[in-house]
């Protein structure tokens, strides 16, 4: 559904994208992450349109974001990082004014106004004005008046940024529910506890280009059944420094911290490996006090790519 | 109708300015026109004064004040127009629907004219007075508002070119008065100090006396892009308008296509958003 292949842009002689690659199957509900200044707005307006390319190829639903705009915004929903409002304006005519932007009419623009109310949960407040209500409720209207045209394509860019714990949950669940009626969802947060709820795919960008983790993968599967590396967090008796040796002296692992007392390793391949790491370790001379599986959660996965890349 | 007419009306009429500009306007007006009465009537009033140099006085006292106060306030409502929505970051929101580039500035210059022209409507009760004393013809009130309309149009479209390519509302704002002082005020110093320096060196044609077009086009041309002569020049019989006001009017029309072009490509190039 989303295609991006090699795509650069430059502001002022600074490459924001710099040969990027995406692709976002149908229904999904894929996560971007990276640190600041990585290329994610930039991505996420170029993919709205808003801003043009400079070589590379991006498509939405097979169209090109730069010749085909005009289909490609009836396909899309865009949301971005800091989504503004018209203050003035009550609740309803914000929604009928983004209705009538939509070219929706008649009957259509009824009914989108009233879903888009009732989606927002701001139905009761529609004669309010939109000054009046919450930073949440805001955002709520803001991706309420996102989906009035029915869009295949959601893009949202930091959408929970400022929300409150409740308002993050109501969101990931509203974005669950999106899935569910088929909308193809590509969401960048710094928010990684969130993407890992509701994502089964996270593309890592840095610098613009496509990030990867040790393995290699620019993508990391969070739905996986198997992770192709996992962590052990082993607690030693005495120096640490002949475990570490011992360590990375085996094919396969490798220490990612080490303080006193205390190691955390990376091994790849199956359980053999980490049985392989602890006999070494006993036959070694360490006294081993404890060694635990650490499942490796989106945040690890991330610090291990963006630190070692920052480092 | 364009949806972005629709919003922008109501947003303003919604504005506390809505109501307290033309408020304003019209006191102003009035006070002039009053003033350039008693004016009149009192040097002259013992020797009795003739209605219709009472109205067209008037007439042209409010005509030329109009002009100066609509070019004072049109920036007001062109110059914002569009960095309000940067500034309070829904114009990602507009680029993003199904509203075109022309459309959006269609939307805003409409509702930024209409509101500059609704002052020149509310002046007509002030105008009238200098009707109803004669002297003045409807086809002198009728280009002397057309000439207006032109520059004010012009004026719009200068207004939102500084405002699509300005993020803050403060500095298009800033340009926009700019120009209006630029070409209202710089032009006219620089041809009245050009036409001294060439009426120095020609000291025996300027005492023989001359008329407009004896003076050289490079000494006139600034004064081309003037809007008070643009004014002045509409005041001539309809034979009479070319080649002056034709020449204005073209060069008006020109600048304000040139702000348009601007406007849509800044509106297009969208990376400030």
């Amino acid at each position: 559904m989303i295609d991006v292949e090699q795509i650069r842009k430059s502001f002022n002689g600074t490459r924001a994208l710099d040969g990027f690659d995406l692709h976002v199957g149908a229904g999904e509900l894929f996560g971007l992450v990276g640190p600041n200044g990585a290329g994610k707005t930039t991505l996420m307006k170029t993919l709205s349109t808003l801003l043009p390319i400079e070589s590379g190829t991006a498509q939405i639903g097979g169209l090109s974001v730069t010749t085909q705009a005009r289909e490609v915004k009836r396909l899309i929903g865009y949301l971005p990082d800091q989504p503004g409002v018209y203050q003035d304006m009550s609740v309803r005519e914000f929604l009928e004014f983004f209705a009538d932007a939509f070219q929706l009419r008649g009957a259509r623009h009824q009914a989108a106004v009233g879903r888009a109310l009732e989606r927002s949960g701001l139905a009761a407040r529609s004669r309010d004005s939109v000054e009046q209500l919450s930073f949440g409720m805001k955002q709520r209207l803001v991706l309420a008046k996102t989906l009035l045209h029915d869009p295949k394509v959601l893009l949202l860019d930091e959408p929970a940024t400022g929300l409150d714990p409740l308002a993050r949950v109501e969101l990931r669940e509203q974005l669950k529910r999106l899935q569910a009626e088929g909308i193809t969802i590509l969401i960048s947060s710094h928010i990684l506890s969130d993407l890992e709820d509701i994502c089964s795919q996270i593309a890592l960008i840095g610098a613009g280009r496509n990030a990867t983790d040790a393995e290699g993968h620019s993508v990391l599967q969070l739905r996986a059944a198997q992770a192709p590396v996992r962590i052990y967090e082993i607690e030693l008796l005495g120096d640490s420094a002949p475990a570490v040796t011992i360590v990375n002296s085996l094919s396969g692992a490798r220490t990612l911290e080490s303080s006193a007392g205390r190691l955390v390793v990376e091994i790849g391949g199956a359980d053999e490996q980490a049985a392989a790491l602890l006999r070494a370790l006993v036959v070694g001379g360490v006294n081993v006090l404890r060694f635990d599986h650490r499942a490796l959660g989106l945040e690890e996965r991330y610090r291990l790519v963006f630190r070692e890349k920052h480092a | 109708m364009n949806p972005m007419i629709r919003k922008e009306l109501r947003q303003r009429m919604r504005e506390r300015r809505g109501w307290l500009l033309p408020s304003l306007y019209l006191l102003v007006l009035g006070a002039i026109v009053t003033f350039a009465y008693f004016l009149i009537t009192t040097d002259r009033g013992q020797s009795g004064i003739q209605g219709s140099t009472v109205g067209v006085t008037l007439f042209l006292t409010l005509a030329y004040s109009q002009l100066a106060l609509l070019l004072l306030l049109a920036p007001i409502f062109s110059a914002g127009s569009i960095t309000i929505e940067k500034e309070q970051r829904t114009l990602a929101g507009l680029l993003t629907s199904l509203l075109t580039s022309g459309q959006i500035w269609w939307g805003k210059f409409v509702s930024s004219l209409l509101f500059v022209l609704l002052l020149l409507v509310t002046s007509l009760p002030v105008l009238s007075m200098a009707f109803a004393f004669g002297g003045i013809g409807p086809w002198e009130i009728f280009s002397a508002t057309l000439t207006t309309v032109i520059i004010l149009a012009c004026m719009s479209a200068v207004g939102l070119c500084c405002s699509s390519a300005f993020q803050r509302s403060v500095h298009a704002t800033a340009v926009s008065y700019a120009t209006v002082i630029a070409i209202s005020v710089v032009t006219a110093i620089v041809f009245f100090v050009r036409l001294s320096i060439y009426e120095s060196a020609h000291r025996q044609a300027a005492a023989a006396g001359r008329g407009w077009y004896d003076i050289p086009l490079n000494i006139r041309a600034p004064m081309y892009v003037n809007p008070f002569f643009f004014l002045t020049a509409s005041f001539a019989p309809p034979k009479q308008l070319y080649p002056a006001w034709i020449t204005c009017a073209g060069v008006f029309t020109a600048f304000g296509a040139l702000a348009v072009a601007l406007t849509l490509r800044n509106l297009r190039r969208r990376g400030d958003v």
